[in-house]
């Protein structure tokens, strides 16, 4: 099972900022009750979120976030049929919006599919599994926990490993409900796992072999980029400035608020003038986006936290959507991208305006932690509107979960079955 | 490394007064900003610094962000402390990512909530400006400091006491729960005290002095930015100019600098239950026969905390107490969980002590974790109220806790993480729906601890608060210049 990972991007009517933004508070307010966007009748989502950029070069700009099961069409199908009205108010209030009710279909869906942009690099924390199999494990979760929380008395198991697990299987095939949970395939095939990898690593080779065969015009060309990119380091400026309190203060009033803290970040970065950087940029982008395929065990180089981020080229090239849904505080997360991920985030984001400073592209950036860290609560938006489908999980919970309901019946050694009961 | 200026840092930074065995935290009031500055001016010859001991008492002093303003500083130096400081500690987010809700949220605080929206509609609390911390040997002496320090402020005339927090005489380094505490702190580079640690606890955590003071490099490596002035506003010269070209995130260069020497002291009266503590973790124990166990029961409470009552770390001993015999206490603090507890068998990984400090367990790989986790540590300064209760499952009606008191130079990144990323993070470590057992914010989920064991974990169900927060701020600690500059204000 695929996923689908997209924005819709619009520009707003300078003259309906305001009602815009009403509106999404009002959708924030009820989140799950309000109609005008019925998120939990859409079985397909994951995530989603709106929120707003305001820029004197770019104006007010829109971006309604969709991370969601299978291709567009049958989202925007289930969409359609349940916040048709919502939408549309949305998007009347955004430029070139044709449709003048929501019976206009063709016109409104049409709108969207103009509007679609797909990121140049994205990372999906638990691919294979749909947001309907991501609940089932839940249930399939808490029924084990409940079960065996009947097997251990006084802080002692009364069996065997062997005979708790026996026991526990017994409990689940006495649910009817939890029939499926017999024959369902892995989270990934085989040759899910493996083209990823071979493709990733095929393209390094096949790199590395142009590179050498025409090494009489590849190394000069690598070694002027170098240069070029060394002098540029020396010379870009950097994040100099007070915090700002204010803006601040007004994205934590949006963090921490769900029951296991996943959060929210959506981020407009500015992308360094002039060819050298968004060609540089584009590259990195193309080279994470092969490598985060190959990240099937929810992390995303080191990182263990993220279900879904994308990165997006928007304005023409000049302007660096960044948007992730992640378990864990603001600060625990940065820190993460700093001890655990520098390398590749400063590849990305030192071709951004006010970035610490690097050395090779990869090195120092991110290092500078405090720095980063001002730098990018300055380029981070508030997010008006977020919706989880399964906000009590975590990308760990979640694979956890795979892997208990994955290995329930198969036959196990004893050191397996010690491993399958440690999971609970 | 940068040799610590000693004569401009207040003592509590790099002492805990071990020797001074009682201690009173009194809350004042600024009525009159002239005459408050006169009198900080009095008593600023008199705070207690990092040079040299004092055998008898010793005192420190600690400004809130409003007593700041009330005492003159200008609007702009006032916003160049960080957020949180700015913020206070009442407020609704800071409530939340604190884990303070139901009967330990703001509103119902008995001190600190003035600055909290709801704290009208039920008890609103005199706005604190000033935290004098006195230290004494014993008790007369601590009195009679309280009576002379009382009669200076009282006679000044510009400021006035809201409240009197007493930290009475302990019989040991037990908390009231019974376990002794207070045995992991990481010590500040410069400030002598490694090798001492070393030997009290077989084991020192050096950090850069910029995690606790302002104005040194942190463990980032740039120099932990504090509050400056703008220099026109500091006519005579009494604090530092910043150089320029610091590494600085905002680069003040030019500047004065406010928050040299100083740190942030994060103040938090936590009430202790004791008895229901013990009571609870009685009736989860008892035998098939409801028969009390006492070993399971101190056992289990032992899980709860991470460490046994003598302070025996689970990692190290994970069968029994090695002092439950002898009641000896034990600081031993060389250990790690990576290699010898990854599972928690030992340890429970919800455990008190290892969510406070996880060590080398949260990361990709031990070495990684530990120096992650290390740009989170505070430094802890808090102290025991109340009496001890004479028998632990017998309520007697008596007002228990701690003062918790840390001391961080940015509020964000270690006390607050602490609470949220480790304490309150009901998916800490890979858990699934669970808090801190014993500080954490039960209000929240339906009160779980997991206890790690083999063939199969057992859950502790319906935990409640066995802890109660009752007051809180954060407060600036300033250096003795800052203090003498704050003392000199005009306005």
């Amino acid at each position: 099972m695929s996923h689908s990972v997209l924005t819709f991007i619009a520009k707003v009517k300078p003259d309906k900022v305001a009602e815009l933004e009403q509106l999404l508070a009002e959708i924030a307010d009820s989140l799950l009750e309000q109609t005008h966007l019925p998120f939990p009748k859409l079985t397909l989502l994951h995530f989603a979120s709106l929120f707003l950029s305001k820029d004197e070069t770019y104006g007010v700009t829109l971006v309604f976030e969709n991370n969601f099961d299978g291709p567009l069409d049958a989202y925007l199908k289930e969409l359609y049929c349940h916040a048709a009205d919502g939408l549309h108010r949305i998007y009347s209030c955004c430029v070139d919006y044709p449709a003048s009710s929501t019976a206009d279909r063709e016109q409104m869906l049409g709108y969207l599919r103009a509007h679609v942009v797909r990121p140049n690099a994205y990372h999906i924390g638990n691919p294979g599994r749909t947001a309907a199999r991501i609940a089932q494990e839940a249930q399939l979760r808490d029924l084990l926990e409940c079960t065996a929380d009947t097997l251990t008395c006084s802080g002692h198991p009364k069996l065997p490993a062997q005979d708790l697990r026996q026991q526990l299987q017994a409990a689940v095939k006495r649910q009817p409900e939890f029939s499926w949970a017999a024959n369902t395939r892995p989270r990934l095939s085989w040759a899910e796992r493996v083209i990823p990898v071979i493709t990733f690593w095929g393209t390094i080779v096949l790199a590395g072999l142009i590179i050498l065969f025409f090494w009489q015009v590849t190394i000069p060309l690598i070694l002027l980029y170098l240069v070029v990119l060394r002098w540029k380091e020396r010379h870009d400026p950097v994040w100099i400035g007070a915090a700002q309190h204010d803006h601040v203060g007004q994205l934590t009033q949006r963090e921490d608020r769900t029951h296991t803290f996943q959060n929210h970040m959506a981020s407009f970065a500015i992308v360094k003038p002039g060819l050298f950087r968004l060609l540089t940029l584009r590259a990195v982008l193309w080279f994470v986006n092969l490598k985060a395929r190959t990240a099937i065990h929810g992390e995303l180089s080191g990182i263990p936290s993220i279900h879904f981020a994308h990165w997006s080229l928007i304005d023409g090239g000049r302007r660096l959507l960044f948007v992730s849904n992640f378990d864990g505080s603001w600060e625990n997360y940065l820190d993460d991208f700093i001890d655990k991920a520098s390398p590749g985030l400063t590849a990305i984001w030192s071709n951004t305006v006010d970035f610490p400073r690097t050395r090779f592209l990869i090195k120092g950036g991110a290092r500078d932690g405090s720095r980063f860290k001002a730098d990018a609560r300055a380029y981070q938006v508030y997010t008006n509107v977020w919706y989880s489908a399964y906000r009590d999980l975590t990308v760990q919970s979640i694979d956890a979960n795979s892997a208990l309901r994955e290995d329930l019946y198969q036959p196990l050694a004893p050191a397996g079955v010690q491993t399958w009961l440690q999971r609970l | 490394m940068t040799e610590l200026e000693r004569h401009d840092i207040q003592g509590i930074v790099i002492s805990s007064y071990i020797h001074l065995s009682c201690a009173a935290y009194v809350l004042l009031r600024v009525t009159d900003a002239p005459k408050a500055r006169r009198w900080l001016a009095e008593i600023s010859g008199e705070i207690t610094t990092a040079q040299g001991k004092q055998e008898q008492t010793s005192t420190n002093i600690a400004f809130t962000h409003p007593g700041l303003a009330k005492l003159g500083l200008d609007e702009h130096a006032l916003k160049t402390f960080s957020r949180p400081f700015i913020e206070g500690m009442a407020t609704e987010y800071r409530a939340r990512i604190l884990g303070d809700r139901g009967e330990s949220a703001p509103p119902f605080w008995g001190w600190g909530n003035s600055n909290c929206d709801r704290a009208q509609e039920h008890n609103p609390n005199p706005p604190v400006d000033i935290l004098l911390l006195l230290f004494a040997r014993d008790e007369a002496t601590l009195a009679a400091e309280i009576e002379r320090r009382r009669a200076s402020f009282v006679a000044s005339g510009g400021v006035e006491e809201i409240l009197l927090l007493e930290a009475g005489r302990q019989p040991d380094t037990k908390e009231h729960f019974g376990f002794n505490d207070g045995i992991g702190q990481p010590v500040i580079a410069g400030s002598g005290k490694k090798e001492r640690q070393q030997q009290r606890t077989h084991h020192a955590t050096e950090l850069p002095a910029g995690e606790f003071l302002m104005g040194y490099t942190n463990d980032y490596d740039v120099i932990a930015e504090g509050p400056f002035v703008e220099p026109g506003r500091d006519p005579g010269n009494l604090l530092p100019v910043i150089p320029p070209n610091t590494q600085s995130l905002y680069d003040p260069g030019g500047n004065h600098d406010l928050g040299r020497n100083g740190t942030y002291l994060v103040f938090r009266q936590l009430a202790q239950h004791v008895a229901d503590f013990w009571q609870f973790l009685d009736a989860a124990t008892r035998g098939p026969d409801n028969a009390s166990d006492s070993e399971a029961c101190v056992r289990l409470g032992a899980k709860f905390v991470g460490r046994w009552p003598s302070g025996a770390s689970l990692v190290q001993y994970p069968e029994r107490d090695p002092h439950a015999a002898d009641g000896q206490l034990t600081n031993e603090n060389n250990f790690g969980y990576t290699q010898t507890d990854a599972s928690g068998f030992a340890c429970p990984i919800g455990s008190h002590v290892r969510r406070a400090n996880p060590r080398d367990s949260i990361g990709p790989d031990a070495e990684t974790a530990r120096r992650s986790a290390n740009r989170h540590r505070i430094m802890r300064r808090g102290r025991s109220y109340g009496t001890r209760q004479p028998d632990h499952f017998v309520d007697d009606g008596v007002e228990r806790g701690l003062h918790f008191i840390c001391l961080n130079s940015d509020i964000e990144r270690q006390f607050e993480f602490v609470q949220l990323t480790w304490i309150n993070n009901p998916a800490f470590g890979g858990l699934y729906n669970e808090v801190d057992p014993v500080i954490g914010n039960l209000d929240r989920t339906d009160g779980m601890m997991t206890v790690q064991c083999e063939p199969l974990r057992t859950r502790v169900h319906n935990l409640r608060r066995f802890i109660t927060v009752r007051g809180g701020a954060y407060f600036f600690l300033p250096g003795i210049n800052a203090l003498r500059y704050l003392a000199a204000l005009t306005t």
